[in-house]
């Protein structure tokens, strides 16, 4: 059982540890800073640039395709490096296994590219 | 190498499929009849692989585990996949038909390789394969509000049922030191605190899966919103995958922790968990089915209350009660597939699937309805179908365990209250007089199919032993192999 104290110790600790920071921003905010809220300090705050419209806007879901594409490529790369390292010690199958794994990310860019996805409108 | 790849060859078969229909998708959109005929073609290509070249055997360290019993459930996988295929014309979208096809072949190829291996890695991965096309497919009709709300809920709540359950495999593996179910059934003795643990977030995990209590919320929703093809193989094909590996964990891997649930005597282990969710569903199940308006949705509820029903067999954990859970499993999938075939061809007749739509279906179109019927009927569990006598040997089975007589009675007592809403249903079908004007419906293949799944419920409870000989004469088999040994 004395390892599960020892548990119950790291999540008391856990919880004790965020709260001390919030706490002292609490009392300091409390007790010392004088409250003068004005229009600059109550704006949202965007790297210290005024804001210029609202933070709501909407942007392209294209970008998130064009990661998904790019991602399955990085991750082929993964896989290909190992491969091309220990080539030669290889047998056939391992090399037919291989060429299968390309072939189903090659098919699934000329299916991206079909449907153009690819097209940025 | 090679050997791997013959063991997996239906599978193979099914993935060159689904990438062929890809291909044709992108090249002939519009050529749908000649893209279903392919997709069709591949399954029957891979079930005869599974027929021809039968393969048993252990490869990769029981990543790929072959014996009778999993060939006999891979064709039963791709035979609940070739119904949501022909479905598909019924319930998908023209765009992006092909797609919707091939997603369905891989969540085949999900519940294929689930139900063949005995590793938990594996598991793992083959669930997420099984689940990530369901989510699509979910969410596939673009234009319906509710079939995005179906998919976005299917998502996440099957996402962090995916999270418990790796938690919880891992918190199993973390204690056994192995993700071999035979080798973490050689550690035996008193569960560790953690390896409980483990095994109740690998169960929640499952119960998201199979949609017991607590974790329905989900499957009303999903049922209804979801094109009816994506549905039917969301109620039917997922879930014979998800009780055929969660039987074999709990039995060839975790065996001995099973604990015990009798009334008031309850041990620590699985039986007990099982135990609860299984009475919780089959109550909750049974009782909101009879306030529902809309057909999928009923559906949703006694599937939950279905689950229930397994969740009993397994925990009783007899040979004879899991072969039991097993039969029930593949009679239920048939049933409620067929179910969701007649909604299907419904919902193209009249656009709608509440219980108004069915009035006066035994007028219109009489075959349709007399399938309905033996659907409905198997499902409340009335002789001479396949639901009786699944519903008798689960029962009996598992009252031979000793210790459950108290879910047992739970259970026929609540199957006593599910003959209400299967009649109603019913009396919709048939007393109530519909609107005149009804066209025929116009879906030949699954009109076809339907009647066949019909017939198949019908001739199993005239003669169970088609399939309950070869489910239980195979001694050999991992799950029939347990014994009550393992029991306290």
């Amino acid at each position: 059982m004395s390892s599960y104290l020892l548990l119950t110790v790291f999540l008391a600790i856990a919880i004790i540890f965020p709260l001390i920071p919030l706490a002292l921003a609490w009392i300091w905010a409390h007790l010392f800073s004088p409250a003068k809220p004005g229009k600059d300090k109550q704006s949202i705050y965007e790297c210290g640039i005024e804001a210029t419209t609202p933070a709501h806007v909407q942007f392209q879901s294209h970008y998130y395709l064009y990661a998904l594409v790019f991602l399955v490529f990085d991750v082929e790369t993964v896989f290909l490096l190992p491969f091309a390292a220990a080539f030669l010690k290889l047998p056939v199958s391992a090399f037919l296994a291989l060429m299968v794994f390309l072939l189903l990310l090659v098919e699934g860019l000329v299916w991206a590219w079909a449907k153009g996805i690819l097209i940025w409108k | 190498m090679t050997s791997l790849l013959q063991s997996l060859m239906s599978e193979s078969i099914l993935v060159v499929t689904a990438l062929l229909v890809l291909g044709l998708g992108v090249s002939l959109p519009k050529a749908r009849p000649l893209i279903t005929a392919i997709t069709i073609l591949g399954g029957f290509v891979a079930a005869a692989a599974l027929l021809l070249f039968p393969l048993d055997g252990n490869f990769l360290h029981g990543m790929v585990v072959l014996d009778p019993l999993a060939r006999i459930f891979k064709l039963v996988i791709l035979g609940l996949t070739l119904v949501a295929v022909v479905l598909a014309s019924e319930s998908f979208p023209v765009n992006h038909f092909a797609e919707s096809l091939a997603l369905i072949l891989f969540g085949t190829i999900g519940m294929m390789l689930l139900v063949g291996t005995e590793d938990l890695l594996m598991i793992f991965i083959a669930l997420e394969l099984t689940s990530i096309p369901l989510y699509i497919l979910a969410a596939f009709d673009k234009e319906s509000r509710s079939s995005a709300e179906a998919g976005l809920k299917y998502f996440l709540i099957g996402s962090i049922s995916a999270a418990f359950l790796l938690y919880g495999l891992s918190l199993i593996y973390g204690v056994t030191g192995s993700t071999n179910l035979p080798e973490i059934a050689r550690l035996s003795g008193a569960p560790d605190p953690l390896l409980i643990a483990g095994i109740v977030l690998t169960l929640a995990g499952f119960a998201f899966k199979v949609a017991a209590v607590p974790f329905q919320l989900w499957a009303p929703d999903v049922y209804e919103g979801a094109p009816t093809a994506a549905a039917a193989l969301i109620a039917s094909g997922s879930k014979v995958a998800g009780i055929f590996i969660l039987a074999k964990l709990l039995t060839s891997g975790l065996g001995h922790w099973a604990g015990a649930a009798g009334w008031e005597q309850f041990l620590p282990g699985w039986a007990p968990v099982l135990a609860l969710m299984s009475a919780a569903s089959i109550m909750l199940g049974n009782i909101t089915a009879l306030a529902q308006s809309n057909v999928k949705r009923l559906l949703a509820y006694s599937a939950i209350a279905h689950g229930g029903y397994l969740l009993l067999g397994l925990c009783s954990a007899t040979t004879d009660s899991l072969t039991a859970v097993l039969f029930y499993v593949v009679i239920y999938a048939l049933t409620t597939a067929g179910a969701f075939g007649v909604v299907a061809i419904v919902e193209k007749q009249r656009g709608g699937s509440r219980l108004d739509d069915f009035n006066g279906l035994a007028k219109s179109s009489p075959v349709l309805a007399l399938c309905l019927l033996v659907f409905f009927i198997s499902l409340a569990g009335i002789p001479p179908l396949a639901g009786f006598f699944g519903k008798l040997y689960l029962f009996t089975s598992a009252l031979a365990n000793g210790q459950h007589l108290w879910l047992v009675i739970v259970a026929v007592a609540m199957n006593a209250v599910s003959l209400y809403y299967y009649l109603i249903v019913l009396k919709h079908a048939f007393v109530l007089i519909g609107p005149e004007d009804v066209r025929p419906a116009n879906a030949p293949a699954s009109q076809v199919l339907v009647a066949f799944l019909a017939l198949a419920v019908l001739a199993l409870g005239l003669a169970p032993n088609l399939l309950l000989t070869p489910l239980s004469k195979d001694k050999t088999t991992k799950v029939a192999a347990l014994t009550t040994d393992h029991l306290p």
